[in-house]
């Protein structure tokens, strides 16, 4: 297990002339976690977030940062934002220059960076979220999902440790929230820790590593998703509704199924316990294979060659710039989020797909399918494209 | 209620990659030479010139450009009859002794004074036009900052320039709810409305302010505002076409002289 980032000890906080908003908070937070607060509105979500990053000092209790208690002085703040990059819910509050790039350049100018160090960090930004090209554009002619996407880049430019986000997917369509929770997840996957709160329990419950619902300023219940989410009493207490799978598990249950193995977390889990539970194997077909693109290294070329051969595959993209690269090239896409698991499930039918995606997202397509074929026994092979390799 | 800002139109202008510098030279130039000019030709001529190149080179929509005339146009209209009315001069067309002290007479001075004034406002309008609707404010900042202006009013402009567009959305929205609800339907109602809409944005305002200080604050403000703009090089295309330009209206300023129309 890794080290403890962030901690709190009995925190409270009161409004000003208000109600207590924070009510004997503690918890911790782990390096790399992926956490999620949900709650009703006015739980004390947005407040705790905003004592992450020192904007609100807690009443009493402690705060702890990297081992160290946070302190409140000037110097202090500027080193613990750097480290904890703050994404308001408002993109339009969050964005404060009158074009993408400066707004982006605006951390690394204050930090001092030299000229140079800015343009790189503020492009490598803005590539990682899937907005290069868009440097001169003033952000009111930004579409919703794309202001997110700059007010996001805006914060790595500083390249923080932790990125909290208040309500990352509020006031974006479905496609757009997915785009978002991936762009989160491929960050965890680079080593940053992530905090968002939410409403979204069907986004949340498969993608946060822990979830912690909060009711009135407390904390209701925290740990991992199926226990987060898993006790239907707190669910209803906390306005949130079971996630789909839950639920189904749970009536399942009810009924006198006795699924196998822990609580389903994605759809894939769930056909794996129903297909243990009925013993159905598949003997008929063999599975299909997987196939990757990893857009950093094969051509373009190389991936027409390889389509014009497998013409009916499925093809799903992983991370920003393997859908970007899906755009340019103009490939149709089956699939934009789940997409390993979709791949899985598609694999089991006997067919094939292609997965895009990038380099850092590549062992990930390694490790998530030799865990489920560990856990399943059935054999599902993955290939790198061929061509263009170095 | 607002439907496309200049600001818009500029952002996605046929000249927006155009070095900014020759673009402002090409408009400041212009209305420069207006003023220099003292026949009513040469503002004609650069009047001409430059509605060519927003209609051609920048591609801006023609209806949306007469619009924007429409109203200086009125203006000018009306002045310039005044002018033609009123001053006098000794080849007289028409005249009427309204009053003992007091006449109104057309002459061929007053009609070549008018037509000169027309004229100008004219190029003047079009040169304004050419470097609104083609030089978007972001690209202004670079200028400023390459012109020395200190760097806390360019802050100030930039901070103000991103605010005006929030504030127009907020300002937008409850407009929009105060028509959906009749606030608008009688004149009473209207002055009512207008008050609660000054108001809320007002306090929108205000929100917005307090929440731009925490999202500085929240990224490490130190007081640098990144002015790190764009600029696009000087190419010889545009340099050649700015030059061939102005030397050619300040060719005809000069020969055109003090020539009349009548």
């Amino acid at each position: 297990m890794s080290s403890i980032i962030l901690e709190a000890r009995e925190i409270r906080y009161r409004y000003p002339r208000g109600m207590e908003a924070i009510c004997g908070i503690s918890f911790h937070i782990r390096k790399k976690e992926k956490i999620a607060l949900v709650g009703p509105n006015g739980a004390g979500k947005s407040t705790l977030l905003a004592m992450f990053n020192g904007m609100i000092r807690p009443d009493s209790g402690v705060l702890l940062f990297d081992n160290q208690p946070v302190r409140y002085d000037t110097a202090s703040l500027r080193m613990l934002r750097k480290r904890v990059g703050f994404v308001l819910q408002n993109p339009d509050r969050q964005i404060i220059a009158p074009t993408v790039y400066q707004d982006v350049a605006f951390g690394p100018t204050n930090l001092g960076y030299p000229e140079q160090e800015v343009k790189r960090v503020a492009a490598q930004a803005l590539r990682h979220v899937g907005l290069e090209g868009f440097e001169h554009r003033p952000p009111h002619q930004l579409s919703g999902g794309e202001k997110k996407r700059v007010a996001i880049a805006g914060v790595l430019a500083i390249d923080p440790d932790v990125l909290v986000l208040d309500e990352p997917t509020s006031g974006l369509d479905p496609s757009g929230s997915e785009d978002i929770m991936e762009l989160l997840d491929e960050l965890n996957h680079e080593g940053k820790t992530i905090i968002i709160s939410t409403h979204n329990v069907e986004l949340a419950y498969p993608w946060v590593d822990r979830a912690i619902l909060m009711l009135e300023g407390k904390i209701l219940e925290e740990g991992i998703p199926e226990k987060a989410f898993g006790n239907p009493e707190y669910v209803r207490r906390a306005h949130l509704s079971l996630p789909t799978l839950l639920e189904l598990h749970i009536e399942l249950q009810k009924r006198g199924f006795h699924l196998q193995g822990k609580k389903p977390h994605t759809v894939l889990d769930m056909m794996q316990a129903i297909e243990t539970l009925f013993e159905k194997t598949y003997s008929s077909a063999s599975p299909g294979a997987i196939t990757i693109y990893n857009v950093d290294r094969h051509s373009p070329e190389s991936f027409s060659s390889w389509h014009s051969e497998h013409s009916w595959v499925s093809i799903g993209a992983m991370g920003t710039r393997a859908k970007q690269r899906a755009e340019n090239e103009r490939i149709h896409l089956d699939f934009t989020y789940g997409v390993i698991d979709k791949c899985i499930l598609r694999a089991l039918l006997g067919e094939n797909s292609l997965i895009m995606t990038t380099e850092t997202m590549v062992d990930r397509v390694y490790q998530r399918v030799d865990s489920y074929v560990k856990e399943s026994g059935i054999p599902i092979v993955v290939n790198m494209m061929e061509g263009g390799l170095p | 209620m607002f439907e496309e800002l200049l600001e818009d139109i500029a952002q996605k202008n046929g000249l927006r990659e155009v070095n900014t510098n020759l673009k402002l030279a090409t408009g400041l130039g212009a209305i420069l030479l207006c003023l220099l000019s003292s026949s009513y030709f040469p503002p004609l001529f650069i009047a001409l010139v430059l509605t060519g190149a927003i209609l051609f080179l920048a591609r801006v929509d023609p209806k949306t450009y007469a619009e924007l005339f429409i109203v200086p146009l009125w203006f000018a209209i009306m002045s310039v009859a005044g002018i033609i009315l009123i001053s006098g001069g000794q080849d007289i067309f028409w005249k009427w002794n309204i009053l003992p002290s007091f006449s109104l007479s057309v002459t061929r001075e007053s009609i070549n004074q008018g037509i000169f004034v027309f004229c100008r406002v004219l190029g003047g309008m079009s040169a304004l036009c050419f470097i609104s609707l083609t030089t978007p404010m972001t690209t202004i900042f670079t200028v400023l900052r390459q012109c020395r202006i200190p760097e806390i009013i360019i802050e100030l402009m930039m901070i103000i320039y991103r605010t005006i567009f929030i504030l127009m959305d907020q300002v937008v929205q409850i407009y929009t709810a105060q028509v959906m609800r009749l606030g608008y339907s009688t004149v009473k109602e209207s002055i009512h409305s207008c008050a609660t809409l000054c108001g809320a944005a007002f306090i929108a305002s205000w929100d917005a302010g307090e929440d731009l200080i925490q999202a500085m604050d929240a990224r490490c403000y130190t007081g640098k505002f990144a002015v790190l703009g764009e600029n696009r090089p000087v190419e010889r295309g545009p340099l050649l076409a700015l030059f061939a330009f102005l030397s050619l209206s300040a060719a005809i300023v000069i020969f055109s002289g003090n020539s009349t129309i009548i």
